[in-house]
């Protein structure tokens, strides 16, 4: 009770008088109305830790993958993976490092691929630095970005058939449709982990 | 008696000194087949074939994790197939594991199921795995 009665004081000085008086109804309702909310989530902040806006999954810096990576979905790459990675849209970040075959639609690199990309549209920013191969069907290059390799706009098309097969056929635009279709009827799309 | 001595010298969760790394979050539609190994934090949503080695883990609900996993801190509510190796090791109500799991503390919730054994290890024991970590 000496509590509320330093704090009215406290008001009174500061000269907001309607301001008091309202703090005064409201302020024994609203620290039960927080209570309530904060307790449900508690148990949740533990499993939920990384807040994920567009990204689904995330390689962070800290972490090394020695093997395969693939998803249906968004991958971004911050730490270290000695393998090849499947994704829709892949991210290299820039102190990402990749030895093998980075596979997806859409792929950025602002790290360091040692070995190929295979994508529909490649972005390499100003810290990419790639050795290696390219097969691409849409390329932007940064200045300041390093290249080791040929650049074949070859994406999608017969050399690579059984490659393309990164993303599943019901995932790709419709354009891309039409060339699916005629891998159908060649024969059976090749796993993920068969290579040519 | 023994069993609040041993409470005791349980270490804080997340052991490692200095600031904290960033979360790896492996995502619903992601398979990694292969190794995996991080000083920080590692959450599983996905499918995982193969080694483990983390601060802290957590494998989600609707995960699927084959493997061995050797970290201080494990969390599960998927489903697991192989060997755990950690302090502390939270089983939730959704996990399904077969296997082993050395352990230096347990939680285990209602309704998790769990076919295997569960044999307790003094604290020196996980010291000297993080030794083998790298022989392995």
């Amino acid at each position: 009770m000496s509590m509320f009665t330093r704090n009215d004081k406290s008001f009174d000085a500061n000269g907001t008088g309607t301001a008091s008086a309202r703090d005064k109804t409201e302020a024994p309702v609203a620290p039960i109305v927080e209570t309530k909310r904060t307790q449900p989530p508690a148990p949740q902040t533990y499993e939920v830790a990384t807040p994920q806006t567009r990204v689904v999954s995330v390689i962070s810096k800290a972490l090394k993958i020695t093997g395969q990576l693939e998803s249906t979905e968004d991958i971004q790459v911050d730490g270290e993976v000695d393998g090849d990675v499947r994704g829709v849209s892949v991210k290299i970040g820039s102190n990402a490092k990749v030895k093998g075959t980075v596979y997806g639609d859409t792929v950025e690199l602002a790290g360091t691929i040692d070995g190929k990309i295979e994508a529909k549209k490649v972005v390499l920013t100003s810290t990419a630095h790639m050795s290696g191969d390219v097969v691409h069907q849409d390329i932007r290059i940064e200045s300041g970005a390093y290249i080791d390799g040929h650049c074949r706009p070859e994406y999608g098309k017969a050399a690579n058939k059984n490659t393309h097969a990164a993303a599943k056929p019901a995932a790709t635009v419709s354009t891309t449709v039409s060339t699916a279709a005629v891998r159908d009827k060649t024969g059976p799309v090749a796993e993920f982990g068969t290579r040519v | 008696m023994p069993a609040l001595s041993r409470l005791a010298l349980v270490p804080v969760p997340l052991g490692n000194d200095g600031p904290e790394l960033p979360a790896s979050h492996l995502g619903k539609a992601l398979t990694v087949k292969g190794r995996l190994e991080t000083s920080g934090i590692v959450h599983i949503y996905g499918t995982v074939n193969g080694q483990i080695t983390a601060d802290r883990l957590v494998i989600g609900a609707g995960s699927f994790v084959e493997g061995d996993i050797i970290a201080n801190d494990v969390r599960i509510g998927g489903r697991f197939t192989g060997r755990i190796y950690a302090r502390h090791v939270t089983l939730d109500g959704s996990a399904d594991i077969t296997g082993r799991i050395f352990h230096h503390t347990v939680t285990v919730a209602k309704g998790a199921r769990f076919d295997g054994r569960m044999p307790w290890r003094p604290l020196n024991f996980f010291e000297r795995l993080e030794h083998l970590r790298e022989a392995q």
